[in-house]
């Protein structure tokens, strides 16, 4: 079993900041367009800028070509004269952000810390970009930026090939009906179950059976959080919530999946970062514990195959809940009530805005896409890279702390 | 250890991507005010009271919006500090040597990049006094602002 | 003819010839065909060859030859024409489809100026959206109304003016408790706003129909200014600057991936066998990614094998050391090659011609280029061993 980080305090989020996420920002450069979070989130808060300690700020290197974005982005993010961190782990920079935020925080060396995820991909190329992630030596000219129709073959092998397209197409209308919900969604198609099979023979592939509709968006946005220690987040806030842990896994085995022999692949990292943060938690049932999953779903297939390996299931558990509509709003394990990544993408964001979206869900403040009920305890994934996994659990109420934590 | 690196050899590539820049509703200002008027403006804090050009929507030091508050500025100033470009690379706007100097004109607070032309490079000296020579040809960047040269 | 925001399809076609731009056509021989259902829709062809452009209807019949035919509904095709509907969305949540060459979309703003329909293409959202900053409130009083907008048609909607408080806001739908509410054609509505149209003409031609306190509906001229369209010009001009950033890069290989790169000239394909775990990599590494002990022993594999993942790739993505676009579909696949026994497949692409037959667990062995010079694409392609 791995180590529950050894916390000297708590920390809360007592600020979210998120904008409009689109693809039709020609209104604002970077910093602009992180300023207009920075101030949500401040406004959130209650505090002022010099509040601030320290600025944690992310994008993914390569898609908007300014290197070290930081420096030119004080004028919007307001690190001038204050201590500034970078940090850039492709997909899941957004997650690992607030990783590093609460890290920073329950370590000690700052009270009070902003963090900033963004991206403008209609400055950039996205598919061009994320290709050179691969290894220019042999790699590079054969891969299709993060396109790969690998999982709907499998699916499609496993459960059959109608069972599996219809699921994941109907994963896909849950997902446009909840970000129909959501004021900042970039894309909201205003789809219909009737539509299903349709879309199925009509959506044009990229991929095998990936096709245009099961993708996610490409957005321009950011999104900002403010962490504070327990101390000053309960002065400053009568609704924080909690990071109660987060686990961060980064292996580079993509290059070991693709044998059509499973027994010999490596665990996948959903399932093992899931394992891991749940068995140190004493978490013995997933779907029973959380209230509500914010998961990075960067297409309908991987949204519903991983549904299988964060929340532990077997056989074709993740498939019936998906049919059955119980990762709907109002279900028994609401998933992505925000829309979640195909309607929203601006990727140096996403995986911070799925915390965001996770701590609104906890403090009640998401508007007409809430869920129902108490929510208590709250589950975010991020994704990234090579098959990276960072995974982080909220709660509202103090109440998990046993007696020899830190 | 000469055994080993007989293999090693180079692969020649490139990293060739199109992106595109927005300037934002106050640097499209900046620029189409360059374009067709021939002027340029900066924007004020009233709060530290610095004027910066090129202009920017927020003053970083007091975090205020500062977009609307416009203040027209001279197109001459003076030479704070330059240096001479003497390589050669298909990315810079001249070939050497040229001087690309720091320009503080009358009005800003803060010092505007550009190339100083019309004049020796081992003539050009701080304090040096200079004028905006605005493009013919326009490309809706900086460079509708041609160079400076000595007044 | 059915309307949609204020303008037809027929009038979009109209005018076709006359927005053409002849710089933009060099080099450019394309036919256009438009397939538009629905009311008011229909097809059309728009031939662009040798600097000329050619619009015609097509009542009857085969479409004939094109180089890309649009499908859509009426409503969509004109909302994508005036830029109030998005072209991509419409394209990725179906309603918009696209066949033939896709990239000639791309080519389409280069041809033709965007239309501007007659009325300046103002919409009744545009004339609704606009209530709260044309409100007058020291006209007034203490009024409190909810005003119902059920306008009809193409391009119509339903939406609620609340006044109260000294200000209004819009909220879409029709609330239960309206005040007063008028029902009116999206068309009439936006030609009464311009002053195109007489109320009473209106009113009593049965166009226009009001319902409810007809005290607030006397109101309502006097407190909200007169809409006034905006220019051509929406808003200022908004900068972009593209540009293609290319930066010339080296990649040193190292002894290892030299190695295996210099094999290649020779036709041999190269992995490397751990000696602690036994297990192979390819490509070869310096060092055993599970044992974490330096590999030496290069050994021979292939070079022929078995398909292990297959993947049919519809999605011309650019390659970005070269700048150049692979045709589609093209087909990637992971061979594991003879010798190899786990995971360790190869990734390469299926021979053009064999991508329409090969299935996974099929034999394969590298086509070698003719001249080789120790690089991936030494070999050519995988094809299938009959």
């Amino acid at each position: 079993m791995t180590q529950k980080h050894k916390k000297n305090r708590n920390v809360g989020i007592i600020g979210i900041g998120q904008t409009i996420y689109s693809s039709h920002r020609e209104d604002v450069n970077q910093p602009e367009m992180i300023h207009e979070a920075v101030e949500i989130a401040l406004k959130d808060a209650g505090l002022t800028i010099d509040d601030i300690d320290c600025v944690v700020h992310g994008n993914m290197e390569l898609f908007q070509m300014v290197q070290q974005p930081d420096c030119w982005h004080t004028i919007g993010t307001g690190a001038y004269g204050r201590d500034q961190f970078r940090l850039t782990t492709g997909g899941t920079t957004g997650a690992t952000l607030v990783a590093a935020s609460d890290n920073l925080v329950a370590s000690g060396m700052y009270d009070i810390v902003l963090a900033i995820g963004f991206e403008k991909l209609q400055e950039g190329h996205t598919t061009g970009g994320i290709t050179n992630m691969a290894d220019p030596l042999w790699g590079r000219s054969l891969q299709t930026g993060a396109l790969t129709g690998a999982t709907a073959g499998e699916m499609i092998e496993e459960f059959g090939e109608d069972r599996a397209k219809r699921a994941a197409m109907r994963h896909r209308v849950i997902m446009d009906k909840h970000a129909v919900l959501n004021p900042n969604s970039h894309r909201s198609f205003g789809l219909e179950f009737e539509q299903i099979d349709d879309l199925m023979k009509n959506s044009p592939p990229l991929v095998g059976e990936l096709r245009l509709i099961h993708m996610c968006s490409q957005s321009d946005g950011a999104c900002a959080m403010i962490f504070a220690c327990e101390e000053k987040a309960k002065e400053l806030s009568d609704r924080p919530v909690w990071i109660r842990d987060h686990i961060a896994v980064h292996r580079e085995e993509t290059f070991t999946m693709f044998s059509s022999n499973k027994e010999m692949r490596p665990e996948i990292t959903q399932r093992y970062a899931a394992r891991k943060l749940f068995e140190r938690n004493g978490i013995g049932n997933p779907v029973e514990y959380f209230d509500v999953f914010e998961m990075y779903d960067p297409s309908s297939w991987w949204g519903m195959d991983w549904l299988k390996n964060f929340m532990l299931l077997e056989g074709d558990e993740h498939l019936k809940m998906v049919e059955d509509g119980e990762i709907m709003i109002g279900g028994r394990l609401p998933v992505n009530p925000s829309g979640g990544v195909v309607a929203a993408n601006p990727i140096g964001a996403t995986a911070m805005a799925r915390v965001a979206e996770a701590a609104l869900q906890v403090r009640g403040d998401a508007g007409k896409h809430q869920v129902p009920g108490e929510v208590n305890h709250a589950l975010a994934s991020g994704f990234g890279g090579t098959f990276w996994t960072v995974m982080t659990m909220l709660e509202k109420n103090l109440d998990w702390q046993e007696d020899n934590n830190g | 250890m000469s055994e080993e690196h007989k293999y090693c050899s180079v692969l020649e590539g490139k990293l060739a991507l199109p992106y595109q820049y927005f300037a934002g509703r106050l640097g499209s200002r900046f620029i189409v005010s360059l374009r067709d008027a021939k002027k340029i403006f900066g924007v004020k804090c009233n709060s530290c009271g610095k004027v910066f050009v090129p202009p920017r929507r927020t003053c970083e030091r007091c975090f205020e919006n500062i977009e609307n508050n416009v203040v027209e500025l001279s197109d001459t100033g003076e030479v704070v500090n330059f240096t001479i470009v003497n390589y050669a690379d298909r990315h810079l706007p001249r070939k050497p040597p040229f001087v690309l100097a720091l320009i503080k004109l009358d009005g800003a607070d803060t010092p505007l990049t550009h190339i100083v032309e019309g004049v020796e490079p081992g003539s050009v000296s701080n304090g040096m006094r200079v004028k905006a020579v605005f493009a013919e040809e326009t490309t809706n960047c900086i460079l509708d602002i041609d160079h400076f040269e000595p007044v | 003819m059915a309307e949609y925001y204020g303008t037809t399809v027929a009038d979009i076609f109209k005018t076709q010839t006359e927005r053409f731009r002849v710089e933009g056509a060099e080099g450019v021989d394309a036919v256009f065909a438009y397939d538009i259902s629905g009311d008011g829709g229909g097809r059309w062809k728009v031939t662009v060859r040798d600097k000329k452009a050619l619009t015609e209807k097509v009542d009857d019949g085969d479409l004939g030859d094109f180089s890309v035919k649009l499908s859509t509904d009426a409503e969509t095709f004109v909302g994508i024409s005036i830029g109030k509907v998005d072209g991509t969305e419409a394209f990725t949540g179906g309603k918009l489809r696209v066949e033939g060459d896709m990239a000639l979309m791309g080519v389409l703003p280069r041809l033709f100026v965007k239309y501007t329909p007659p009325g300046g293409g103002v919409t009744a959202q545009d004339v609704i959206a606009s209530l709260p900053e044309r409100f007058r409130p020291d006209r007034a009083g203490d009024l409190e109304a909810a005003i119902g907008y059920d306008i009809t048609g193409g391009g119509g909607g339903k939406w609620t003016a609340v006044v109260s408080g000294g200000k209004v806001t819009v909220e879409d739908g029709l609330r239960d408790d309206l005040s007063m509410k008028q029902t009116v054609s999206a068309k009439d509505f936006v030609d009464l706003v311009l002053g195109k149209l007489d109320p009473m003409v209106a009113i009593g031609g049965g166009r226009l129909r009001i319902s409810g306190d007809m005290e607030v509906a006397a109101a309502v001229p006097k407190i909200f200014a007169k809409f006034e369209p905006k220019g051509a010009e929406k808003g200022p001009e908004l900068i972009v600057l593209k540009k293609t950033i290319s930066v010339d890069m080296r990649y040193a290989t190292g002894p290892v991936m030299g190695r295996f790169l210099e094999a290649l000239k020779e036709k041999k394909i190269l992995a490397n066998v751990c000696p602690e775990c036994g297990r192979k990599q390819l490509p070869p590494r310096e060092v055993c990614a599970v044992c974490r002990c330096r590999v030496d022993d290069f050994r021979e594999v292939g070079p022929e094998g078995t398909i292990e993942l297959l993947e049919h790739t519809y999605y011309a993505s650019p390659d970005p050391l070269t700048g150049e676009t692979r045709e589609t579909p093209y087909g990637i696949i992971h061979v594991l090659l003879d010798g190899c026994s786990g995971t360790e497949t190869l990734w390469h692409l299926i021979k053009p011609s064999d991508l329409g037959s090969a299935k996974v667990g099929d034999r394969v062995r590298p086509v070698w280029a003719e001249k080789r010079n120790g690089s991936i694409f030494d070999m050519l392609y995988f094809e299938k061993v009959d």
